[in-house]
């Protein structure tokens, strides 16, 4: 079987090396080349890799690729997955899927009547632990979902994550839609209303750097989120993903990083927690490039991103306006 | 200093462990319904056992009373003992509504009789360490807290916690010791979120508190908790983070071998053993207070706060959205 020709457009969200270590031991996959306006942020993964460098992703669509993944700025997805789409290339889109609910419709709509695929980079959904949480809930171990208590703490990342403009918001939207994205897998539901705060707390930013969401689902599960940016440089790891699942039956929790040694060393001056669980971003590369090789549905649709991706945008209008947002059909 | 206890169920018999070890103390009778229960705890503070109040109060003269009656019953006994002169160390929550809460502590105040309410999570080494710690500055400025509490729902006498015109429900019974401890942390909440579910089995809630310096607080109860009462907490600053987990506290574990394995599985309990428990330290603490004319670190109006915070928590769980504490002040 040929393989599957893949280009990288924008190296702007970090995940991008990630998704590119992903790729590269594959042999089902050919990368074509990375397009970045800056150079010097994909330099060190183009030349050592033997990939094609491109300025203007406008001539990485020009060549004949099968799909693209796009790991821009959040402000840029629109553009760029509607370019690709028109181009007739497949889609990876990195999460937030978009930062307006008109734009990523029409990203949807685009890649739908242009006949290509769009997925929404949730690795969450790869998580060994995520998984089997799946099974078991799906399989009635905890009965039915009666609520959800999820976190996404982290670190604040720098750069164009904490300028509006680029990002489109804060903590919240960067840490709310992967657990809102589980959320919606485990329930197998929609998001009805959303009540939340959205504060600037821990740091000296503009942006917004903590929040607490409230999510109210069509079938009656009800859900709490922290999307904070509330890891010091003192803690230990970058953050975190957890779920507790309360169920009529059971409940069920997910550590998604809890795989971890604790690491205790004078070199930093301060507990360290070193990661050993299974790589998430191969399980999202792999499940990408085996659909779109065997043509199948993508598992995770842009749909699915837009239904996450709406619910922190609004958490934004609930904070603004002190009430509860009811989600428009 | 003579001090009787009134209700000799799972409080009465914790206060009746540890009030004979209070110096000065001298315990001055337990009086039940059930003579059996206020034997059981007359034994355990070497005093007499009484099944009537008009008894005890007759025999044993107290200067202080312990009340540990279900949370309905608070009232015409504090309103008794208050028109009697005697000071007052009652169980939490103080009252289900504000107006009683306010009766009873006027009535204390007209006659000269300290009341003091048992919110004993302030007296607690962990919970103690963490808001001095958050108060010398150690993680900056805090910002968002978390704070669990899960436990099997309770069964008292009678089942009266089953019984909300008693008990209140898990809000006013068992979430009430994080809603006072967030007020120690952050100080006047200005709004409250709530989403609560309830079966036969179980009760859960999820309440957001907003502060009126901004500060979230976000709080999760359970009756019904198929695991091990447990505890945690965060409190995350600019600077820094505290946690706490009961089930990673626990300094003593027996494992015991046996070849029966129900017995194994029940002899194995986990534990945090230490010299004194929490309430020795609430108790002695109220001792000193009216022995010295003192203020106490949690006041009768901190109690009443506390019960308004969870009133509005019940009322935003039934209206489905935010309520503001103007309306409760």
């Amino acid at each position: 079987m040929k393989k599957l020709k893949i280009g990288m457009i924008s190296f702007a969200h970090m995940h991008a090396a990630s998704y590119l270590h992903a790729l590269l031991p594959r042999e089902d996959v050919e990368i074509v080349g990375i397009a970045d306006e800056e150079e010097a942020r994909v330099s060190p993964f183009t030349a050592p890799n033997g990939i094609r460098y491109y300025k203007d992703y406008m001539d990485l669509l020009k060549e004949p690729v099968d799909a693209v993944i796009i790991c821009s700025e959040n402000s840029r997805h629109a553009e760029i997955t509607k370019q690709a789409a028109m181009a007739g290339k497949h889609v990876l889109c990195e999460k937030p899927l978009g930062i307006s609910e008109e734009e990523m419709l029409e990203m949807i709509a685009v890649c739908q009547s242009q006949g290509v695929q769009l997925m929404t980079a949730f690795p969450c959904r790869y998580l060994t632990s995520v998984v089997h949480a799946k099974q078991a809930i799906d399989q009635g171990e905890i009965g039915d979902i009666v609520a959800i208590k999820g976190t996404n703490r982290g670190t604040m990342p720098q750069g164009w994550f904490i300028q509006q403009e680029l990002s489109g918001g804060g903590a919240v939207l960067d840490h709310t839609v992967h657990v809102v994205d589980l959320m919606n897998y485990f329930t197998g539901s929609e998001v009805e209303e959303v009540y939340a705060h959205v504060e600037t707390l821990f740091h000296d930013v503009e942006i917004d750097d903590a929040g607490m969401l409230h999510i109210r689902y069509k079938n009656g599960v009800f859900a709490v989120h922290d999307p904070s940016w509330s890891r010091t440089k003192s803690f230990p790891t970058w953050g975190d993903v957890t779920m507790e699942i309360i169920g009529t039956k059971g409940v069920l929790t997910v550590d998604a990083f809890a795989q971890k040694n604790d690491v205790y060393s004078d070199q930093v001056m301060k507990a360290q927690w070193s990661y050993w669980g299974d790589n998430m971003d191969e399980g999202l590369i792999d499940s990408f490039v085996t659909s779109i090789r065997s043509q199948e549905p993508v598992s995770i649709s842009g749909e699915d991103g837009y239904l996450s991706a709406r619910v922190a945008l609004a958490a934004y209008e609930s904070a603004r306006t002190g009430r509860p947002v009811k989600l428009k059909e | 200093m003579k001090v009787s206890i009134i209700g000799a169920g799972t409080m009465g018999m914790m206060y009746a462990h540890n009030i004979a070890k209070i110096k000065g103390v001298q315990p001055a009778g337990v009086c039940d319904v059930d003579r059996e229960r206020a034997e059981r705890a007359a034994q355990l503070c070497q005093t007499s056992a009484y099944t009537s109040l008009e008894d005890l109060l007759a025999q044993e003269q107290p200067d202080v009373v312990c009340v540990c009656l279900p949370t309905h019953l608070h009232k015409d006994i504090v309103m008794t003992l208050a028109a009697k002169g005697i000071h007052i160390i009652c169980e939490k929550p103080i009252a289900l509504n504000l107006e009683d809460a306010r009766e009873m502590q006027a009535a204390c105040d007209q006659h000269g009789v300290r009341l003091f309410i048992g919110h004993v999570v302030r007296f607690f080494p962990n919970y103690r360490d963490a808001a001095q710690k958050v108060k010398d500055g150690v993680i900056g400025e805090a910002g968002v807290a978390h704070l669990k509490r899960f436990g099997s729902f309770p069964q008292g006498s009678d089942g009266w916690y089953h019984d909300r015109a008693k008990s209140g429900g898990v809000i006013m019974d068992l979430m009430i010791h994080d809603i006072d401890y967030a007020r120690a942390i952050f100080g006047e909440v200005e709004s409250v979120y709530a989403a609560i579910s309830r079966s036969d089995q179980m009760e859960y809630a999820q309440v957001t508190l907003k502060f009126k310096n901004k500060r979230i607080a976000t709080l999760s109860g359970y009756w019904g908790y198929p695991g091990p009462f447990t505890t945690e907490f965060e409190i995350a600053g600019e600077k820094g983070i505290i946690r706490f987990n009961s089930n990673e506290t626990l300094s003593l574990n027996v494992k015991v071998q046996s070849k029966d394995q129900d017995l194994g599985e029940r002899v194995q309990v986990p534990r945090s053993p230490m010299m004194y428990d929490p309430y020795y330290y609430e108790l002695a603490h109220f001792i000193q207070c009216i022995r010295e004319g003192t203020t106490p670190i949690v006041s009768a109006e901190d109690a009443c706060k506390a019960v308004a915070i969870a009133l509005a928590a019940e009322q935003s769980a039934e209206l489905g959205k935010p309520v503001n504490m103007e309306v409760f002040s």
